[in-house]
């Protein structure tokens, strides 16, 4: 029973999305492996564009566009600029350049090169 | 790069590695995993393409305030025998009402039919059409270039995601697709219809007759099957809307995406004892520039009942399912040294 009351509680998310790959809240980190920024998407689709915040909190950016290459059905590129401010409350872009790959599957992954503020690093994500 | 994408892969596929083995746990162990027998009946994983309504078409069964009966005859057995549409859309028709394909779909099908005569293979006009060309080859779907790269994903790993591999609800139009049978029971005095469903998870779907209005909002808890709401347009069409589907399902076997904007209008008629006449226009602006009208029959099993199927008793497909990495989607990961697997997908 407990088992089982377990297994109802796990979000529904961990089994499947089959809407627009992209929506959804993404988890994950950017930077060097030593001191990495974790990383939280929160991406939504309405029929037209694709919109978000990342970060959600004090210091979150608003994503501004988003164009995605559907060359490769399994790889789109995607690429995203994000504007927002940082802890001192200074406006910062923010600009990914990345790979959505495992589109099927429920690890789902999206990584590729972050750049915020001076700084550039790789990221990764997964979709919760 | 590499340990930055294992960091979060590992974390995604542990929740999902739990969540299976808290299932296993949780669901009593099974048999041999064979289907119950289903012979008699003809569904179930064998009973695909069987049912055909034969003889002459008998008087439509009808209730009696005048509608048509979507049932049984009191005293009688039988169920609908729904059939394996693989592809919805080689079942595109030319609007609403209409029962004939659109012309690039008969198109198709003539250049299959001759490349079958000439001993060519069925697929014929470079696999368009029915096969698996994709999004390319279904050019009067009205494809966003999301919904046709997805198609596409879908064409080319040959749907090994299908959400009905890991036994979830066909979902909407699907339900009307997925070949195992299913009744109608119209229960008139209560102002709803239930229908039961033999396949996917042994689902219900419910339907509102009681002119009540579709919930707004966080009301409107999307489904896999929705939120249905019928009415009859004439005593011989049912007309049913629904809207708050879920985005965990797909159209077809081939892949046809949707998101949670979709909404559908269906029109029941029963033409005959003996068949169903079904016919779904799919409204997604998440998904599709514009709306499309699907339809297909289907056969009446005279003396049939819905026998027990579970889907999800010894589904092995979920064991042997990898990702594009190669990885496991369910069940354990190779461990340290272990080589890969090798099964074949």
């Amino acid at each position: 029973m407990l088992a089982l009351l377990i297994a109802l509680a796990l979000p529904a998310g961990a089994w499947a999305q089959f809407g627009h790959p992209l929506k959804g809240q993404w988890s994950g980190q950017w930077g060097p492996a030593t001191s990495p920024t974790r990383l939280l998407l929160d991406l939504q689709w309405d029929g037209k564009s694709v919109t978000g915040v990342i970060n959600p909190g004090t210091t979150d950016a608003t994503v501004k566009a988003v164009t995605i290459d559907y060359t490769n059905p399994a790889a789109w590129v995607v690429k995203i600029q994000a504007e927002g401010k940082d802890e001192s409350g200074k406006p910062v872009s923010i600009a990914v350049d990345g790979r959505l790959e495992n589109i099927g599957a429920y690890t789902r992954l999206f990584h590729g090169t972050w750049t915020q503020g001076g700084r550039k690093g790789e990221f990764a994500v997964t979709r919760n | 790069m590499a340990r930055i994408i294992r960091t979060a892969l590992a974390g995604a596929t542990a929740a999902v590695v739990f969540s299976t083995a808290v299932w296993t746990q949780a669901t009593p162990p099974q048999g041999a995993g064979t289907p119950p027998a289903q012979a008699e009946a003809g569904g179930g994983r064998g009973g695909r393409g069987r049912g055909r309504a034969a003889g002459p078409a008998l008087p439509t069964p009808r209730l009696p305030n005048g509608t048509v009966n979507f049932g049984r005859i009191p005293g009688e057995k039988g169920v609908w025998a729904v059939p394996y549409v693989t592809n919805m859309a080689m079942r595109v028709v030319t609007g609403p009402g209409s029962s004939e394909l659109v012309p690039e779909i008969v198109a198709v099908q003539q250049a299959q039919a001759a490349a079958r005569a000439g001993g060519g293979g069925a697929r014929g006009a470079g696999g368009g059409g029915g096969g698996r060309g994709g999004s390319k080859s279904e050019p009067w779907m009205p494809w966003m270039p999301w919904s046709a790269a997805v198609y596409d994903y879908n064409s080319l790993n040959e749907s090994k995601y299908d959400p009905e591999g890991y036994c979830l609800p066909p979902g909407g139009p699907r339900m009307m697709a997925t070949p195992y049978q299913m009744e109608i029971i119209q229960l008139p005095e209560q102002q709803r219809i239930v229908m039961i469903f033999e396949g996917a998870t042994h689902i219900w779907r419910e339907i509102y007759l009681d002119g009540r209005a579709f919930p707004e909002g966080d009301s409107l808890n999307p489904t896999y099957l929705g939120y249905s709401i019928g009415r009859w347009d004439n005593p011989d069409t049912l007309v049913v809307e629904t809207r708050g589907f879920n985005e965990n399902s797909w159209l077809d076997y081939f892949g046809h995406p949707h998101t949670d904007q979709m909404h559908v209008v269906e029109r029941w008629t029963r033409p005959s004892k003996q068949t169903l006449h079904y016919e779904a226009t799919v409204t997604d602006p998440g998904a599709y520039t514009r709306s499309f009208t699907m339809a297909w029959d289907i056969p009446w099993r005279e003396g049939g009942e819905l026998p027990e199927y579970i889907c999800q008793e010894n589904n092995r497909f979920l064991n042997r399912l990898e990702d594009d990495f190669g990885q496991p989607i369910f069940g354990p990961r190779p461990q340290p040294g272990q080589r890969p697997s090798t099964r074949s997908r």
